[in-house]
């Protein structure tokens, strides 16, 4: 499969803030890839820059074989916000029957895809309730059923589980895997460390630019760690430390 | 109560003001604007009204010598203050000038005035008024009865006992209304476009800010609508809700308060729902310049006050400084009330109000522009 993102020297300033400093990034197809980092490091700025939201200060970006700016990705996303963006006196419903038709769908397509969510993401009971009545698992499973009524290739989620308990957080997972299982790429966001280990495929974003990638085994095995986390302080440490030579994982070459 | 603890509370307010640039200026900026406004608008420092004269008088003899009190009112109408007068050759000439605007009313001479004061029979002296806005058309009335109170004082210290008796009566026609309407016919359209304008503004501005503190905003940004989609179909949605409110404020008006409305009352209703379009394109934009409801809320000073000082409600355009007059042109209010006071005080119909709705509807594509060109900077 092609690689669905690719991303080479990213560059995206606020001013004087260089939010994204010549970052370099490689999303295969059909895999899941977490993008682990502090608060502040830039996860959520490139998440929307893929999502075509912000345009880059430098660098390339192509998003499924297309170079952005290229509007007719953006039928092909899924993106799903850090807090739930829903409509807070729509059901859920409503919300995913009026995201449908924004992606294109008809009225009777996206009813029924979103009877079909409604059911994938356990929510039948509230269904027909207005948004502000759910609670926070709820609105963070109605507002990734928002992101998958188009039955997108690339869903990108930014920090999907913040907030949420371990019991919705296992659940939300599972509505991942079962995503990847039906062909979709994945791109999420996180600064959990265990949450990674349940990724193919992780890249470790600090200040700005990915200081390693690979499969979390491979990560860990390059600075001879027992968890991502003492990896990730390596990875952060030595790329601090050692000017900026960062000990790329065997098997998943840092782009 | 603790002193501490609301020193705590009112420190921060300070501190949040003190960060607030934007707040800050605003209160400070504004009441300085409006109350200059105000200061410059209740002063008799505004432009006079230009009038029209048409002398037709004979003239007449007397023991000093050939008089012509047509002549002679001219002169001190002239020495009034809130007045240029022009004179023209015919009623006909002077009527067609306050139809089209060039002058708010026209003194009529006839031609036997002097000739039936000297004989101390009756006269009558014509007065052209528009009949639809009432500060013009009341500086006119005034003018020529302190004009005429002028005159007879001059005229009886010249010619003394011989000094005609009976005075002048003035008799009053409207030309773009009937005549003797009530206050409320006068200002009613003022306040109908006034409160279109602000509860369509709050209207507007305020739902669509939550659509972007919710975030939703971003999700609609990046499916595959286009900016022009997302703007139209706001408009949509927000403009059905506006014209029921334009509905509701213009029938209680007409049906309860028993104003008048001379012309198609279907045309009172396009001229609203035109400038609604405008004024929730101009909410949707405005309300990306602001970060919260409160910041919403500021802007209403700044885009309805100076409007409803200068547009014609209550103090007539053509009677301010020729940088506000201008001004005003280019606000909706002026052009929507121009609109509305001919359709429902001087009974006109669509050819009357053609241009003032094309400016209407030039603003509101201008807005549904800047509402397109918002959303763009919300994506950069």
């Amino acid at each position: 499969m092609a690689d669905a993102v690719l991303v080479s020297g990213l560059v995206r300033t606020f001013g004087p803030v260089r939010a994204l400093n010549g970052l370099d990034l490689t999303v295969r197809g059909g895999e899941i890839l977490g993008l682990l980092g502090p608060n502040g490091s830039g996860k959520t700025t490139l998440i929307r820059v893929i999502a075509g939201l912000l345009r880059p200060t430098a660098g390339s970006v192509v998003v499924l074989e297309r170079r952005l700016p290229d509007r007719r990705v953006a039928a092909r996303i899924g993106y799903m916000t850090q807090s739930a963006a829903l409509y807070e006196d729509l059901t859920p419903r409503e919300n995913l029957i009026f995201f449908g038709r924004l992606y294109g769908l008809t009225r009777a397509d996206a009813t029924r895809r979103a009877a079909a969510l409604v059911d994938r993401v356990a929510l039948s009971e509230k269904a027909d309730a207005p948004v502000h009545q759910l609670s926070g698992g709820m609105r963070q499973r109605t507002n990734l059923a928002c992101a998958l009524i188009h039955q997108p290739d690339l869903l990108l989620l930014d920090e999907p589980t913040v907030g949420i308990d371990p019991r919705n957080r296992r659940s939300l997972w599972d509505h991942f895997y079962e995503l990847h299982q039906g062909g979709a790429t994945i791109l999420l966001s996180t600064h959990i460390m265990d949450e990674v280990e349940r990724c193919h495929r992780v890249a470790m974003i600090e200040q700005g630019q990915i200081i390693a990638a690979g499969t979390p085994e491979e990560l860990r095995r390059g600075v001879g760690a027992a968890t991502i986390e003492e990896a990730y302080l390596a990875f952060s440490g030595g790329a601090v430390g050692s000017g900026g030579t960062v000990p790329s994982a065997a098997g998943g070459p840092v782009r | 109560m603790s002193l501490a603890r609301v020193a705590a509370i009112a420190g921060r307010i300070f501190t949040q003001f003190r960060r607030d640039h934007r707040t800050l200026a605003l209160i400070l900026v504004v009441p300085i604007v409006v109350m200059s406004l105000v200061g410059y608008l209740l002063s008799e420092r505004r432009e006079p009204v230009n009038i029209g004269y048409v002398n037709a008088d004979r003239g007449g003899e007397t023991f000093i010598g050939p008089i012509n009190l047509g002549m002679s009112i001219d002169g001190v109408l002239r020495k009034q203050p809130g007045i240029t007068v022009q004179p023209y050759a015919s009623a006909d000439a002077a009527e067609a000038a306050v139809r089209s605007g060039e002058i708010v009313g026209a003194v009529l001479v006839p031609d036997d005035l002097t000739e039936r004061v000297l004989a101390r029979e009756p006269a009558l002296l014509g007065l052209l008024l528009r009949g639809i806005e009432p500060v013009s058309d009341n500086t006119v009335r005034l003018a020529l009865r302190r004009a005429l109170a002028a005159l007879a004082e001059r005229l009886a210290e010249t010619i003394g006992d011989g000094a005609p008796g009976q005075p002048v009566t003035i008799e009053e026609t409207t030309v773009l209304a009937e005549p003797g309407l009530a206050t409320i016919d006068y200002y009613g359209p003022s306040f109908i476009v006034a409160f279109a304008f602000f509860f369509t503004f709050l209207l507007t501005s305020v739902s669509f800010l939550r659509e972007r503190a919710t975030g939703t905003i971003e999700r609609l940004t990046a499916s595959p609508a286009t900016r022009l989609e997302v703007v139209v179909g706001y408009l949509s949605g927000f403009l059905f809700f506006a014209l029921i409110q334009s509905l509701v404020i213009l029938g209680y008006s007409v049906w309860v308060l028993n104003m008048r409305v001379a012309g198609p009352i279907g045309l009172a209703l396009l001229v609203l729902g035109v400038l609604v379009v405008g004024v929730v394109n101009l909410g949707i934009a405005l309300s990306f310049f602001a970060r919260n409801e409160l910041q919403v809320v500021q802007f209403i000073p700044l885009v309805f006050l100076p409007q409803v000082l200068l547009a014609g409600l209550i103090w007539p355009v053509e009677t301010l400084h020729p940088v506000l007059r201008t001004l005003a042109q280019v606000f909706p209010l002026t052009h929507a009330l121009a609109a509305l006071r001919t359709v429902m005080i001087g009974g006109g119909g669509l050819a009357d109000i053609q241009d003032r709705l094309l400016v209407l509807l030039a603003f509101a594509a201008a807005m549904i522009a800047l509402g397109a060109a918002a959303l763009q900077k919300q994506k950069a």
